[in-house]
């Protein structure tokens, strides 16, 4: 039987160097990273979007992402939407602070006890929406492990590789999550080539990918012939 | 950007908030911003030149840079060559920490007194660096 381990969220710093709120980022989101979503969150350098190749580029199609960022610059959300995805979640430390009536303190390299604070309140709305996403996404808790027959992986500094399988689907080319993994449970689960597999499939697919309703009937074949192919690859 | 800024040295840390190194660089320039060359150099957020922010590339444009960076990625040195901006110096934290094998640096938000040693050892690295710069500047105005 594959371990299906938990879906993550993806967290995104701004860690500003120039500012308090920068610094309240980067903090906040480590807090939660380490101490109040452990195992359940994932992060990713900012400057990586830039620096890094097409498989940090996937972090957010790979994670429901938040981002972070210490002013209205927005640069850990542009920057992830420009290079990754669409953020599912956004916080904006200065104004969500001036909201609540405090202060970011005034030092942007220790934080002194309004900047603590400050950490506090933006890590626990972090873990407030990190646990909505994960609520409304109590049917994809559980999603496939990765296997060795894959053709890439979407990668973060803290979390496990979920790989990507490239698919031909209406004649374009689909980068898909998790899709080994998928048809490596479907087969240890007895599926083979029975009435609504297609089904199933495109049901487990939907856990990590967005699939169109327009194009659904596309998917459903494509992927029913995929699977046909693993099951024959794995029988000899 | 003010006429006082104009002859300021940019140190950009890569920041990454993965890695313990990171936070050694981000500390590093703190260090030399605030403590060892205030006046005389600055910081800039990094984040602000991955978004391709205007007027960050301007500043690294016109401002001589030393970049610092945690791990191989190299991501300010990168960022800081993407926005046409050059680095004067590049600065690998592992290579401090080779020099000092002993300073095993704790985590990512406290780096501990072995880190923050570390980060100070760095900091002199990059204060050479800005006075480097800084002799190179005053020769060519003579």
């Amino acid at each position: 039987m594959v371990d299906l381990p938990q879906k993550k969220v993806g967290i995104i710093a701004c860690s500003g160097e120039e500012i308090p709120e920068g610094t309240i980022s980067r903090v906040a989101a480590r807090k939660v990273l380490d101490c109040l979503m452990p195992g359940e969150t994932v992060t990713l350098c900012l400057p990586l979007f830039l620096a890094g190749d097409e498989k940090e580029r996937a972090f957010a199609k790979s994670y429901p992402t938040i981002a972070v960022d210490g002013c209205g610059k927005l640069c850990a959300k542009r920057a992830t939407e420009k290079y990754s995805g669409a953020v599912s979640g956004s916080i904006v430390v200065d104004k969500f602070l001036e909201e609540r009536d405090l202060s970011p303190g005034s030092s942007r390299r220790a934080l002194d006890e309004e900047g603590q604070q400050a950490v506090t309140v933006v890590a626990e709305e972090i873990a407030q929406q990190v646990a909505h996403l994960l609520g409304s996404r109590s049917d994809t808790q559980r999603a496939p492990q990765p296997s060795d027959a894959t053709a890439g992986g979407a990668t973060c500094c803290g979390g496990p590789t979920i790989p990507i399988t490239r698919v031909k689907i209406g004649g374009a080319s689909v980068g898909l999550l998790a899709l080994e993994p998928v048809f490596e449970q479907m087969y240890q689960q007895g599926h083979r080539d029975g009435a609504g597999v297609d089904e199933e499939i495109l049901k487990a697919v939907r856990v990590y990918n967005f699939v169109p309703t327009s194009v659904e009937q596309s998917y459903k074949e494509t992927l029913l012939k995929q699977y046909q192919k693993f099951c024959r690859d794995r029988e000899g | 950007m003010s006429s006082a800024d104009d002859d300021k040295v940019l140190i950009i840390p890569c920041s990454g908030i993965g890695k313990a190194f990171g936070s050694v660089g981000r500390e590093a320039t703190y260090v030399v911003v605030d403590d060892m060359r205030p006046g005389e150099t600055d910081t800039l957020c990094l984040s602000l030149l991955t978004l391709g922010d205007e007027e960050a590339k301007e500043r690294v444009r016109g401002h001589p840079v030393i970049t610092i960076d945690g791990c191989p990625k190299a991501c300010a040195e990168v960022n800081v060559k993407s926005a046409g901006g050059r680095s004067a110096a590049n600065l690998k934290v592992v290579d401090t920490y080779r020099e000092h094998p002993d300073l095993k640096v704790q985590a990512v938000l406290d780096l501990g007194e072995p880190g923050r040693k570390l980060a100070a050892f760095l900091a002199e690295k990059v204060v050479a660096e800005v006075d480097a710069l800084k002799d190179k500047e005053d020769e060519a105005d003579g």
